[in-house]
């Protein structure tokens, strides 16, 4: 807990804080046991630090019980209760969700499991996690992509792995979760990597007036 | 570039791709020779023309594909995953045209 002394801010209490692997400029306050960075951009394209959402990385049968019950395949997403599920390979899910729900997600993941083998793991401190979302996007995430992002190949909950900026990448098409109504995209790689994957989508994003942003802490689009 | 038409992930470009190497039937270990291992594990017929390879789909799927590929003009006539007879589940993904242009996904 913290206590206003003046203009400085002093923990009565000794609480760990977790930081994310994306340093955005800017003033910087603790928000859920993360230290982010206010600012915020009402630039035409934004990239925004989305590291602290919940990150739980699922294992399981393609076709078995859990499959179904997720009901979400390889290559698509779906969002359900607050909770973005990503079929991110064969057999093989990303659940994104509030700023510390991973364990509850988690539990909730293996109560679905119905007596199969599944693995839930809380990815969250392991991974980076960003969003780019404006009109030029897709412009902007195409000079580092290869795959055809067109509205046809690439629609609203379309979900893929692949090379950006050489770096193995989850990205998913998230208009929704942005919620601004414009082309939105969730970027999704190791944490060592974040830092690198953020400054190259900056780079990119330069011609289309791209500005970095830290986190939203109202669910942060989850 | 070489544009691999991955049965899971649709096509995509060869760099994202780890090159296993020519595919040759694995000889029973309990009743194989010495002579029969060293030429399974070393030698390859390397020919100029048709031949099945095994490529890891690193940067995408993260599963082995087996690949009949032309040697000398790299066409690739199918793709399907190690170990299946029949098209991959995204075969008919591979027409729609993922993965464009040779110097994008660069950077770096
Ligand atoms: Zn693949």
């Amino acid at each position: 807990m913290w206590t206003r002394k003046g203009c400085v801010c002093v923990p009565e209490t000794w609480t760990p804080v977790a930081r994310s692997a994306i340093t955005v400029p800017g003033p910087r306050s603790v928000v859920d046991g993360w230290e982010v960075s206010t600012r915020r951009s009402s630039a035409a394209l934004r990239l925004s630090d989305a590291s602290p959402l919940a990150k739980v990385s699922v294992r399981a049968d393609p076709d078995g019980a859990l499959a179904h019950a997720l009901g979400v395949r390889f290559r698509s997403s779906h969002r359900r209760d607050g909770i973005l599920v990503v079929g991110s390979g064969p057999g093989e899910w990303l659940l994104v969700g509030g700023v510390g729900a991973a364990h509850q997600i988690a539990e909730q993941v293996r109560g679905l499991a119905a007596g199969d083998f599944v693995t839930a793991i809380d990815v969250t401190h392991g991974r980076a996690l960003m969003r780019l979302t404006g009109r030029d996007a897709s412009r902007a995430l195409s000079k580092v992509c290869a795959v055809d992002l067109s509205d046809a190949v690439t629609p609203e909950g379309a979900a893929f792995r692949t090379s950006v900026a050489k770096l193995t990448t989850d990205v998913v098409r998230d208009d929704a979760g942005a919620g601004t109504g414009e082309p939105s995209y969730l970027l999704h790689c190791e944490r060592s990597s974040g830092q690198y994957l953020f400054e190259c989508l900056l780079d990119a994003g330069m011609e289309f007036g791209v500005e970095p942003s830290g986190p939203t802490v109202d669910g942060g689009g989850a | 570039m070489i544009r691999i038409p991955c049965p899971h992930c649709s096509a995509r470009n060869s760099a994202e791709f780890r090159h296993v190497g020519e595919a040759a039937p694995r000889p029973d270990p309990s009743t194989a020779t010495p002579e029969q291992w060293r030429v399974y594990l070393y030698e390859r017929s390397n020919p100029a023309g048709w031949t099945t390879e095994t490529w890891f789909h690193t940067m995408g799927c993260r599963r082995f594909i087996s690949v009949e590929r032309h040697t000398v003009t790299n066409e690739i006539r199918s793709a399907r995953p190690v170990g299946s007879t029949g098209p991959g589940p995204a075969e008919a993904l591979s027409a729609r045209g993922d993965a464009g242009s040779p110097d994008a996904g660069g950077q770096a």
